[in-house]
């Protein structure tokens, strides 16, 4: 396997690198159990985190797995507001280099940011979202986390529901779980389900429409009021609409689905209360195969900084 | 007149042989202003004569054997300022860049350098010209002052006293409706042509890309085309309750085709333009955010294209332009979202429509000279065509068998914003103006 240097997209990774992945997760995952979470993979490496967009999970995330890797690891904060309207991402990227880092897990509201700072460094670049386009390591931890739950991802039927034209969780999870043989289907509120010729993915109407098309796994998105500036969708009915309620949750329960979120979950809004203790419900073991998904990434990539 | 001929070239509209008499007056065609449809056939031009026609004895001969003939091209819609360079550089660089393609004469829109909202911009604008480019320019007017959208400039005394002809807030229309109807309402009697790119802003905004499977793929917000046909629409409207002449810049949608051939049915006062790269690329060009294919508006479906090219054909669209935008490559360099819109093409700009659109069979040179010479002429120097005006186009020869790289050296515009960057075009621009 040719050494890869960033992690952009699902799409520019081969089959090879992505079972590799996944494999080696499993392996990371073993490290936990014990009672020294530790291996000297990265030992002497530094991992710099730069988010331009506030993010708790994804950032403690990677940082945790760079520490169990035996990474040194440095926080770079960039609130929205201190950074300069004009500010060149090439003059900041110039700065970060002089500190001789490794590895950048990077996330922004543009989309496209991350392949801009890939192709301006010899660190290795991690995409940990950008705007509206990949969530790379979020998709292998959902197909971590179903490969866990059903031995396999081959054959099974997962439909995301929500707001898929500002998602990048859904564009990149998709890409993996149907490059892993699955099927995946799209629900969510009208226009903001691009049609199927635009994602080549089926869409199904409603509640009715997703019990009849006999799913896996439910997998919902995060209704990020935060992101937008005027909304998208009045958030009052949502729940009714598109949420996973507790009618909605026995027929789910009934069928033997599993749940899934990539979190921080809005009780309330896309899940009711009881689906966050359902059986099935696989939100808490996502967070923890995301740590796993990510040693498994910083694990995988070569920087060019080596040479 | 002197006694240099230029002979066996071929007249492009006509495809008849003819012999050229290089002069003072020789050497340029006048455009017949009653009807845009009808080029000049060689009998009326001066200086042409067909080949049967014996030259004089002792006339100096070029052969021009397998070179067209035609007028040089005028484009309607130029930036020219180039971020970061002077004025005069910029002015200089156009000049020249617009030779390269075949382009005698171009609009040059307001941008903050160049903000014509006063007579004192005009002057200095127009010496610098005299002085500095090689080809003519003739400024478009702010509708607005400083194009802010918000205080009307003083275009009665730039029309009377600075010959401006054309109004536009650089690319935008501004927001304010009841201005620019107020401003349409007062311009009447100026017989001023207001340009104005349709346009919804509030539906626009932070939007990059045609929505579409590129849209999908790289997660930029589309920009709905409803928009563009909206801002048609009521542009049309106020032009038509007001009795304003209007031209809308850089049409990129079927419907916004449709809805200008209806207009024009019912006889409003309109023309309208396309941008080069909207009758050539699509979104998908884009492929993995090549910031080279950002335009404004966005690149759009392969239908919309071909919509729009039969608009040319059918003369609903008056006006192909180059809508040459210099951004540094530094500015393109950035992401998608950040980096500027807009491509050069004036330097390229005979050959690409040669090898894109005439060589292929898509569009005939007959329809090529009514939208890039006459119609764009006409347009923007209508003093030209009035009774008694002597005004008149220079003539071009092209050589189609001529092949070009395009490349850093034969690019004069100063910067390198164009997808043709080292691709082969056929045909050159052989005569100076």
């Amino acid at each position: 396997m040719k050494p890869r240097k960033d992690l952009l997209t699902i799409e520019s990774l081969s089959d090879e690198e992505i079972h590799t992945i996944l494999e080696s997760a499993v392996a990371m995952k073993e490290i936990f159990t014990k009672s020294v979470k530790k291996v000297p993979a990265l030992k002497g490496k530094s991992v710099l985190t730069l988010f331009y967009e506030p993010s708790t999970r994804t950032r403690s995330s990677f940082e945790v797995a760079a520490h169990r890797l035996s990474a040194d690891v440095t926080t770079f904060t960039l609130s929205t507001s201190s950074v300069v309207k004009g500010e060149s991402v090439h003059d900041t990227i110039d700065t970060l280099m002089s500190m001789k880092m490794d590895y950048i897990v990077v996330r922004h509201k543009n989309s496209g940011i991350p392949a801009v700072i890939a192709r301006h460094c010899n660190a290795s670049v991690i995409n940990a979202g950008d705007g509206a386009h990949a969530h790379p390591s979020q998709a292998f931890l959902d197909a971590f986390t179903i490969r866990e739950k059903y031995g396999e991802v081959d054959g099974k039927r997962v439909v995301i529901i929500g707001d898929i034209l500002h998602s990048r969780v859904a564009r990149s999870t998709s890409v993996i779980l149907r490059r892993l043989g699955a099927q995946v289907a799209y629900m969510g509120p009208g226009s903001l389900v691009p049609p199927m010729a635009h994602t080549g993915i089926p869409q199904l109407k409603d509640w009715d429409e997703i019990f009849t098309w006999k799913p896996d796994v439910i997998y919902l998105l995060r209704v990020q009021n935060e992101r937008i500036e005027s909304p998208f969708f009045p958030v009052a009915d949502y729940h009714q609409a598109y949420g996973v309620t507790e009618e909605r949750l026995r027929r789910i329960d009934a069928q033997d689905i599993s749940i899934m979120h990539p979190g921080p979950v809005n009780r309330g809004v896309e899940l009711c209360d009881a689906a966050m203790d359902y059986r099935n419900c696989l939100v808490c073991n996502q967070v923890e195969n995301g740590i796993a998904a990510r040693m498994s990434i910083l694990y995988h990539l070569t920087p060019a900084t080596l040479s | 007149m002197t006694n240099s001929f230029i002979t066996n070239a071929v007249w492009a509209p006509s495809g008849k042989k003819v012999h050229l008499r290089l002069g003072k007056a020789g050497n340029s065609v006048r455009l017949d202003p009653a009807a845009a449809t009808a080029v000049p056939d060689t009998e009326d031009v001066k200086g042409i004569t067909s080949t049967d026609v014996e030259l004089p004895d002792g006339a100096h001969c070029t052969d021009a054997s397998g070179k067209l003939l035609l007028p040089a091209l005028f484009d309607l819609h130029t930036h020219i300022e180039i971020p970061g360079r002077s004025k005069r550089e910029c002015i200089m660089r156009a000049g020249e860049a617009a030779i390269h393609g075949g382009v005698w004469g171009m609009l040059v829109l307001p941008s903050p350098a160049f903000c014509f909202d006063n007579g004192a911009a005009l002057d200095s604008f127009r010496e610098a010209v005299e002085e500095r480019s090689v080809a003519e320019m003739v400024p478009c007017g702010c509708i607005t002052l400083g194009m802010l959208g918000e205080q009307q400039a003083p275009y009665n005394t730039l029309a009377t006293t600075r010959d401006i002809t054309i109004l536009c807030d650089g690319d935008r229309a501004p927001q304010n409706l009841l201005l620019l109807y107020r401003a349409m309402q007062y311009a009447v009697d100026l017989d001023l042509t207001f340009a104005a790119r349709a346009d919804v802003p509030a539906l626009t905004a932070h939007t990059y890309v045609h929505p579409g499977s590129t849209a999908y793929k790289l997660g930029l917000h589309p920009c709905p085309p409803c928009a563009e046909e909206i801002g048609t629409e009521t542009l049309l409207r106020m032009a038509e309750a007001t009795g304003a002449k209007l031209h809308l810049q850089l049409v990129s949608t079927a419907e916004s085709v449709r809805i200008i051939r209806r207009a024009k049915e019912r006889g409003v006062k309109v023309t309208a333009e396309v941008a080069l790269h909207h009758l050539l690329y699509t979104h998908e060009d884009i492929g993995d955010y090549n910031t080279v294919f950002k335009t404004t508006p966005p690149l759009r479906d392969k239908e919309d294209g071909e919509a729009l090219l039969e608009g040319v054909k059918d003369g609903t669209i008056d006006c192909i332009v180059s809508a040459h935008t210099p951004c540094t490559p530094f500015a393109k360099k950035q992401d998608f979202i950040s980096a500027p819109e807009g491509m050069v093409a004036l330097d390229t700009l005979l050959p690409t429509l040669y090898t894109k659109l005439v060589k292929p069979g898509r569009l005939s040179w007959a329809e090529l000279i009514q939208a890039c010479c006459v119609k764009p002429a006409l347009i923007a120097r209508p003093w030209d065509h009035e009774e008694g005006a002597s005004s008149e186009v220079p003539l071009l020869l092209f050589d189609p068998s001529a092949e070009c790289v395009v490349d850093e050296s034969t690019l004069a515009c100063g910067t390198l914003n164009t997808p043709l960057l080292g691709e082969t075009l056929c045909g050159r621009v052989t005569l100076p103006l």
